[in-house]
């Protein structure tokens, strides 16, 4: 697990920018651009973790993501508390609930594991709508108010990105920790060949509920803040388009590998914002890249480039 | 709230209803599952796109019903033979993740692209029958609705002659059980999983067609739909076409009754309580190849 | 002599069919036994009952005094029973050291926090592991690989590879499935080699194999099975002379003989 050295560099060289981004740019339709790829960014990189490390397709992200939102909207509104405690809320009901979920599911086959963990998303997106009670239906819930910290109000979109900065930051550097240390090591390991990890004693179950708890928990998270961003919730926070920007940028950047999926992330939220795309132009294109990346490099493009290597090693070896 | 028989009937026509089209939708899938192993996420679309035929082509035909659900259910299979011949025959049987997300990008395309087309609002489709319908004692059925429900009963009834009795029902059951033995006495798979796809796809088609002039129609309508196709495939059995049925017919009627008395909440977290118990207590059964059994 | 390990009465059928029944047999500490039996004689089922890989219906299976039936695969692995596999299983995508590195004991008892937050001692085990990998990999000759990824090795280096991981877990007995199938048959005899430095240094083993000579130049003791039976057992020579299994190896088995394996 050798990085090449001028990773570390181009790291710092990005962070610093990121820092200073709203003083590059005055324009609020930017640095909402920046925010939602931040946030979008983070949730692929859990999903990355999920998928590309533990190798279970979860479709589960998309119902802890607007679980989180709703939970923190919900304690910011109806229980008056902050909304540092609402996301810390969005976090641990996601915590409580990715357990739940994850037990039962870690242990079932991939095509169950696929679809309960569909129908778990879907299913909340119905409840969003239906449950009118606690989520007030297809109206949703407007008005949320900007974070304060200390007499000091986030109400710019300048101001707000540096929350969605620092939690992103913070999230990627743990989710960075863990992919490679030996946790991440095993993960990958139990994705390639699970009865060989079993027969060296170790039990997969642990690390896979591991990885998909600390997904759901990042992923409620960055919902929790997401949904401040867009300052009102409502079930179109849990429509399927967020799952398929998740994971299309898992996707494209290649399951398993942590800096492809981060550029790809980039990648993925900037360039149509740039073009401009209608919604569902940008749809139609990425389920163009999708349906192509999985045609001709399914292993996405860090897989490619990999399976060139190795390539040329074969042949080197001959 | 007055209980009256009536109701209740009522009730249950509706939800024999819902369960027919459901059990078109998830038998398509059990179908596709049996003979590619592939759970086809467009599946939801090809209904979609079975109603946006029917509601395009009826006008064409001065909306008379019988020849625009002809031409939705043939544009229907057109395209699962595209789907098949272009991406589901590129990918192996063990590539389960990858046929996942493959038919995940065709059903964006279809969905959000039709969204382009059409936009997102919701289009009523009005046929020759109008609002016509039978009267009998105090329960009134509308004939759009009274012909999806025959139509459904038809499309099983044939369905099932098919698979029993002919050589392609035959060969596509022996492909289910075991692909080798298959291949070995002669039978071509890259034919019978074409079909099978052509097949599964005309059944949503039907559905989609028959739904439109009842319901209304939106692109993103088949998503709605196959989220309880997958719920009634897991706990049907996906490799079970008669469990499905069996399951979407009891699945449209619980629905219907329990949305008649309760919150509509309850009854999606009652389909969902249902399939995880599924899931609990058959883990490895749920997905069981070679028990793909007709009758 | 100590028994590592002792199979006794131990049977499994797969929906209606026999693939073992009431086998029993031991493996002594420090020998080298084989367990050999036509294709279907039950062989690759009892290994995985053994292994924990499959549940066995009836039986008991000792590891050094300890009951570890019913364990499941991880449970057995961390009792001291480690097996290799007939399709020979690695990590294609690592390349040798961290193929080593997970099969390594120290992994399956790390501490999660120390893991994440790579403290000092824990450092210190991952380099003296990293150490311990690079050794196996010289003694199973693969050191000119140690950067390649696993997917690019032979067949018959993924079998070498695959052993050193198994040594590389510090197990009591190494339980080898098919290790010189489908191998170069002029390194055969390297890999037997490599087998007798490990066993001297310790290590107890069980081999399925179907190349008898192989089998003949290593192993102290011979278990020979027949459709799911165990046929009889001896010292190499017994067994090559045993009119039985002449007649079980010629094919003269009854017309009810049923591939289960």
């Amino acid at each position: 697990m050798t990085q090449p050295r001028w990773i570390p560099v181009a790291v710092v060289a990005t962070v610093i920018l990121l820092f200073i981004l709203p003083w590059l740019t005055g324009s609020n339709y930017f640095t909402g651009i920046a925010i939602s790829g931040l946030i979008f960014l983070t949730a692929a990189a859990s999903l990355n973790l999920v998928y590309g490390y533990a190798g279970l397709l979860s479709f589960a992200q998309l119902g802890f993501w607007g679980v989180g939102g709703y939970c923190s909207a919900i304690a910011v509104m109806d229980f008056h508390w902050s909304f540092w405690s609402g996301v810390l809320f969005a976090g641990g009901i996601n915590l409580l609930l990715g357990t739940l979920i994850g037990v039962i599911i870690t242990r079932t086959t991939r095509h169950a594991f696929v679809v309960v963990t569909l129908t778990f998303a879907l299913l909340t997106n119905l409840i969003a709508r239906d449950w009118i009670d606690v989520t007030r239906g297809p109206l949703g819930i407007p008005g949320l108010p900007p974070p304060q910290l200390m007499g000091f109000v986030f109400n710019t979109s300048a101001r707000f990105y540096y929350i969605a900065l620092v939690f992103s930051l913070v999230a990627l550097a743990f989710l960075y920790a863990l992919m490679t240390s030996r946790i991440g090591l095993v993960l990958k390991a139990i994705k390639q060949n699970d009865p060989l990890v079993q027969s060296q004693g170790i039990s997969p179950a642990p690390y896979k509920l591991a990885a998909f708890v600390i997904a759901a928990v990042i992923t409620g998270m960055a919902g929790g803040i997401f949904a401040f961003h867009l300052k009102i919730i409502d079930p179109s926070f849990l429509d399927f388009y967020y799952m398929q920007t998740f994971l299309i940028i898992v996707i494209i950047g290649g399951a398993g590998s942590f800096w492809a999926v981060v550029l790809a992330g980039a990648a993925m939220v900037v360039l149509p914002e740039a073009l401009r795309f209608s919604n569902e132009l940008r749809m139609v294109i990425y389920g163009v890249v999708l349906v192509a990346v999985m045609m001709f490099m399914p292993a996405g493009f860090s897989g490619w480039l990999e399976e060139r290597r190795i390539k040329a090693l074969r042949k080197a070896l001959q | 709230m007055e209980i009256s028989a009536t109701y209740l009937l009522q009730l249950m026509l509706n939800g024999l209803m819902l369960g027919l089209i459901y059990a078109l939708i998830a038998v398509g899938l059990a179908l596709i599952f049996g003979v590619l192993e592939v759970i086809n996420f467009a599946h939801g679309e090809l209904l979609m796109l079975g109603g946006y035929a029917m509601a395009l082509s009826l006008p064409l035909f001065g909306l008379s019903y019988w020849p625009a659900l002809a031409v939705s259910v043939m544009v229907t299979s057109l395209v699962g033979v595209v789907l098949y011949e272009f991406f589901l025959r590129h990918i192996g049987q063990k590539e389960f993740e990858r046929s996942i997300l493959t038919t995940l990008g065709i059903s964006m395309i279809l969905l959000y692209g039709m969204q382009y087309l059409f936009t997102a609002t919701p289009l009523m489709v009005d046929t020759a029958y109008g609002f016509e319908g039978l009267e009998i004692g105090s329960i009134r059925i509308t004939m759009t609705r009274l012909i999806a429900g025959g139509l459904s009963v038809a499309a099983f009834t044939g369905l099932y002659c098919l698979l029993k009795f002919t050589q392609f029902g035959r060969a596509m059951r022996a492909i289910a059980q075991n692909r080798e033995a298959a291949m070995m006495v002669g039978i071509k798979p890259r034919h019978v999983a074409r079909n099978a796809v052509a097949l599964a796809a005309a059944l949503c088609g039907l559905a989609g067609a028959a739904l439109a002039p009842i319901q209304l129609l939106h692109p993103a309508m088949g998503q709605a739909i196959i989220f309880k196709a997958f719920a009634l495939v897991v706990i049907g059995g996906l490799g079970n076409m008669t469990g499905a049925v069996v399951v979407a017919i009891a699945l449209g009627m619980i629905e219907s009754w329990v949305g008649g008395f309760f919150g509509i909440v309850w009854q999606e977290g009652a389909i969902f309580t249902i399939m995880i118990l599924a899931v609990l207590l058959r883990p490895d059964g749920i997905f069981q190849r070679g028990s793909m059994r007709v009758g | 002599m100590s028994v590592i390990l002792s199979v006794a009465g131990v049977s499994k059928s797969f929906s209606g069919v026999r693939a073992v029944q009431d086998a029993s047999f031991d493996v002594e500490e420090g020998s080298i036994t084989g367990l050999i039996g036509p294709n279907g004689s039950g062989k690759s089922t009892t290994i995985d009952c053994i292994s924990g890989f499959q549940r066995l219906d009836a039986g008991r299976v000792g590891l050094a005094g300890q009951d570890i039936t019913g364990l499941n695969a991880a449970a057995v692995a961390r009792a001291g029973l480690v097996r290799t596999f007939q399709n020979v299983r690695v990590y294609d995508s690592y390349n040798l050291v961290d193929n080593l590195l997970v099969a390594d004991a120290t992994f399956r008892e790390m501490n999660w926090f120390d893991a994440l937050l790579r403290t000092s001692s824990f450092r210190r085990t991952s380099m003296a592991a990293r150490d311990r990998a690079h050794e196996l990999i010289e003694l199973v000759g693969l050191t000119r690989l140690i950067d390649a990824p696993a997917t690019v090795l032979s067949y018959g280096q993924k079998k070498l590879l695959a052993f050193a991981a198994a040594m590389m877990a510090r197990p009591r007995l190494i339980v080898l499935d098919e290790p010189v199938a489908g191998v170069n048959p002029t390194r055969v005899n390297e890999v037997a080699d490599i087998l007798r430095k490990a066993n001297a240094g310790g290590i107890s083993f069980l081999i399925v194999e179907h190349n008898v000579e192989f089998i003949n130049s290593l192993c102290n003791k011979v278990v020979v099975f027949e459709q799911g039976r165990k046929l009889t057992e001896g010292t190499p020579d017994d067994v090559r002379n045993d009119p039985r299994v002449l007649e079980a190896y010629l094919g003269m088995a009854p017309a009810s003989h049923v591939e289960a394996t």
